[in-house]
C-alpha cells in the first residue's frame, strides 16, 4: 500500500476527505477486506487516543489556574495575591488579620467588589472606597462609613489622603486615574462613638509624616484639589 | 465576556492539549499554567474577533518548545539525559506519575515532537487539518505526512498494527 493510500484512509477517519474521494474510498473498502481492516485500525486508534485524553476536559479546573485568571482580572479581592508577601511587610500580623478577614468576606459573597483591587501588582482603591477618596471632603463628612483623615501633597508631587473605616484604615495616593493604596491597617472595628481625626492609628501618622510635603491641605485647598480631580 | 472569562471557558481543552503534549499530568498542568501566564502577559497581542483557542494552542506550543529546548540544554550540560529527567522532581510525584502513565501516554511521549503535536491537535483536540496546520504554521501537506507517520508509530507502539 502506498503512502498516499494510507493518507486517504486517515483523512477519511479524520473527516477530511471530500465527498467524491470519500465515496471512491468506501467502494474500494467494500471490495477489499484488507483495506477495510486498515481503515478500522485507524478508526480504533483515533478513538483510543481521543478517549484517553477526553476525561481531562470534564475535570474541574485546578484552583491555581482559576486563581491566575481571577487575579489578572480588573477587579480582584485583595487577600490572595498579597498573602505570600505578608512576611516581608513590616507591619506584620495585624495587617494579615485584616486581609484574612477580607478574603473570607470575598469568598462568602463571591463578590469581587471589595474596597481594594490589585492592578499590575499594586493595590488600588475601588468601589465605595475609591469614590470616597474622590469626593468626600475631610471638612464635610458627617456620618460617612469611611472618614477622610488628612489630604496632603506628597514629596515629589501628587495628592494623598488618609482614611479610616471600620474594617480598614490607610493612606492612598493619586496615581494616574486611580488611588494607589500606600498603607493599609485594620480599621477601628465597630464603634458607636464619634472618632476624632486625631485618633488616627500611629502607623498611619508615621506614613503621613514620611510622605507629606509641607502641611496638610486646609478645607479650601482640599475643595480646590477635589474640583481639579486631584491632579 | 472578558479576556479572562473567555480563557476560563476554554481552559479544560487547553489542559487536555497540554496533557497530550507532556510526559504526564503533572507536567501537563505545569505547561498549561506557564502558557496561561504567557498569554496574560501577551494579551495585547490577541486580536479580538479571532479565535482565542487557536491563539492559545499556539502559545502553549511555543512554551512547550521553549521548555523542551531548555530541558535538552540542561540535560546535555549537566547530566546524561536519563538522569536529567529526574532532576528537579520530587520523588513522590515522579513515582505517582509513572504509576499513572498508561500505554497511550507512553506511546505519545515516544513520538518525535513534530508528530506528537500534530496528533494532539487533530486526534485529541479535534481540529480540522486546516486549523491544525495554521496553529503549527506548516503547509497542509506537511501536516498530513506527520499525521501518517505519527499514526504508524503509535500503531507500532500500542501493538495495534495490522
Amino acid at each position: 500500500m502506498t503512502d498516499i493510500d494510507e493518507a486517504m484512509l486517515i483523512a477519511w477517519v479524520d473527516g477530511e476527505l471530500d465527498e467524491v474521494t470519500g465515496r471512491r474510498l468506501e467502494r474500494a473498502v467494500a471490495e477489499d477486506p484488507a483495506l477495510a481492516e486498515r481503515l478500522e485500525m485507524h478508526r480504533r486508534l483515533r478513538a483510543r487516543v481521543a478517549d484517553h485524553y477526553a476525561p481531562i476536559e470534564a475535570e474541574p479546573v485546578p484552583p491555581a489556574m482559576r486563581a491566575l485568571l481571577n487575579d489578572s482580572g480588573k477587579v480582584v479581592p485583595i487577600a490572595r495575591p498579597v498573602a505570600p508577601r505578608w512576611r516581608s511587610w513590616t507591619l506584620g500580623g495585624a495587617i494579615a488579620a485584616s486581609l484574612v478577614l477580607g478574603l473570607g468576606i470575598g469568598r462568602l459573597s463571591n463578590n469581587p467588589a471589595g474596597p481594594i483591587a490589585v492592578h499590575d501588582g499594586v493595590m488600588v482603591a475601588q468601589g465605595q472606597l475609591a469614590s470616597i477618596l474622590d469626593t468626600q471632603l475631610a471638612s464635610a463628612q458627617g456620618d460617612a462609613p469611611v472618614r477622610i483623615g488628612l489630604s496632603f501633597q506628597r514629596k515629589g508631587g501628587g495628592w494623598c489622603r488618609s482614611f479610616e473605616g471600620q474594617a480598614l484604615s490607610g493612606v492612598a495616593c493619586r496615581n494616574g486615574g486611580s488611588w494607589q493604596v500606600q498603607q493599609l491597617v485594620p480599621g477601628a472595628g465597630p464603634t458607636t462613638g464619634y472618632r476624632q481625626a486625631s485618633s488616627a492609628d500611629e502607623r498611619i501618622t508615621a506614613t503621613i509624616d514620611a510622605l507629606i510635603d509641607g502641611s496638610p491641605a486646609d478645607a479650601g485647598e482640599e475643595a480646590a484639589a477635589k474640583a481639579k480631580g486631584w491632579r | 465576556m472578558s479576556f479572562e472569562s473567555d480563557l476560563l471557558a476554554i481552559l479544560p481543552r487547553l489542559r487536555r492539549f497540554a496533557a497530550s503534549l507532556s510526559r504526564d499530568r503533572a507536567d501537563g498542568d505545569d505547561l498549561c499554567q506557564a502558557a496561561l501566564e504567557r498569554a496574560l502577559r501577551a494579551r495585547d497581542q490577541w486580536q479580538p474577533g479571532t479565535r482565542l483557542d487557536s491563539w492559545m494552542y499556539r502559545i502553549m506550543r511555543n512554551v512547550w518548545i521553549d521548555e523542551g529546548r531548555s530541558r535538552q540544554r540542561a540535560a546535555r550540560t549537566f547530566a546524561p539525559a536519563e538522569a536529567g529527567e529526574h532532576v528537579g522532581h520530587a520523588g513522590d510525584r515522579d513515582v505517582e506519575a509513572h504509576v499513572m502513565l498508561s500505554d497511550v501516554d507512553r506511546a505519545m511521549h515516544a513520538l518525535p515532537d513534530e508528530q506528537r503535536e500534530a496528533i494532539a491537535l487533530v486526534l485529541v483536540e479535534g481540529l480540522s487539518y486546516k486549523e491544525a496546520a495554521d496553529v503549527l504554521g506548516i503547509p497542509m501537506g506537511t501536516l498530513t505526512s506527520r499525521l501518517v507517520r505519527g499514526r504508524g508509530a503509535l500503531l507500532e507502539l500500542l501493538g495495534e498494527a495490522a
